[in-house]
């Protein structure tokens, strides 16, 4: 198995994960928010991100949009953690 | 718990300069799969939920050091742009998972072999790493719970609910680890044999645990 056939399987089982986990466990049931809002813990945020609860604003509930934005971020850590480890073998050549 | 995450960055950024080139695109993929991985909370009773780690599988293949670097980017990505763990706690999550969910696996699976020296002594030791790690950082987290002024319990409770839940997760975490463990020693048998980059007491590859 070459290492481009590796990351197709990785990409493959990892917009599976996005998509059991949107449509059958959505991280906006998360139970243990829910409880915490029962005993009156309310969430403060210091740093407002784009896609709260893995969802866009705009969009909350839709799961295609929860599974798009969970695919479109496997891609973005899949280059950003090429890019660390390439930075990682350059250093370690100087 | 910021200030133990600074200290494992330093030595995880520095020892990870042996990163070999054909290690790049197994931590890339495993690092992606596994944050698809995490977005799976599976409700658990009492009104918690349990997630997959990823640490395990990263600290096995690759070593704790490289296992560090790809659950902070994991955490990080989550922290910043979902929301989820947040910035004030970055920290202990990066000790939580990235730290003793990559050590921990790790460790068992190296010392294991001394006890047992089969094919299957090394397959209980990465299963049993697996779970220990996911066991271990719900402690951490339970007892960290536990201690903030927030949370309405104490620390036996708070623990104790951790520790319970994610025993269970655990050991689907260890029975996933093995699996991809199989599955690369038939599809790529040279990434497990390159070198981990781990502290030279546990450092080796995965021939060296006889």
């Amino acid at each position: 198995m070459s290492s481009k056939s590796l990351i197709a399987a990785c990409i493959v089982l990892s917009l599976l994960f996005v998509t059991t986990g949107a449509v059958w466990f959505s991280y906006s049931a998360e139970t243990l928010d829910e409880v915490a809002g029962q005993f009156g813990i309310v969430e403060s945020r210091i740093w407002n991100p784009p896609f709260p609860d893995y969802e866009i604003p705009s969009l909350r509930g839709n799961v295609l949009a929860g599974i798009i934005v969970g695919f479109v971020f496997v891609m973005v850590i899949l280059g950003v953690t090429f890019a660390v480890g390439r930075f990682l073998v350059r250093t370690s050549r100087m | 718990m910021y200030i133990l995450a600074v200290v494992f960055w330093f030595f995880s950024f520095r020892k990870a300069r042996g990163l070999s080139e054909k290690q790049i695109p197994l931590m890339a993929s495993l690092t992606a799969m596994f944050f698809a991985a995490q977005m799976m909370n599976y409700p658990i009773v009492g009104g918690t939920t349990a997630h997959l780690l990823g640490g395990p599988i990263l600290a096995i293949t690759m070593g704790p050091y490289l296992g560090v670097i790809s659950m902070t980017i994991i955490l990080l990505i989550q922290a910043l742009f979902f929301g989820d763990g947040g910035i004030t706690t970055f920290g202990a999550n990066v000790w939580n998972m990235g730290i003793v969910g990559t050590f921990v696996p790790f460790m068992i699976y190296r010392l294991t072999p001394h006890i047992t020296s089969t094919q299957r002594g090394k397959f209980a030791g990465v299963f049993l790493g697996a779970l220990m790690g996911d066991v271990l950082a719900a402690l951490c987290a339970g007892l960290e719970l536990g201690l903030s002024s927030t949370f309405p319990y104490g620390v036996p409770i708070a623990a104790a609910a951790m520790v319970t839940h994610h025993a269970i997760i655990g050991v689907g975490e260890g029975v996933i680890t093995v699996g991809i463990i199989l599955a690369l020693q038939k599809a790529r048998p040279d990434l497990l044999q390159l070198p981990k980059l781990a502290p030279s007491w546990l450092g080796g590859s995965w021939d060296d645990v006889k």
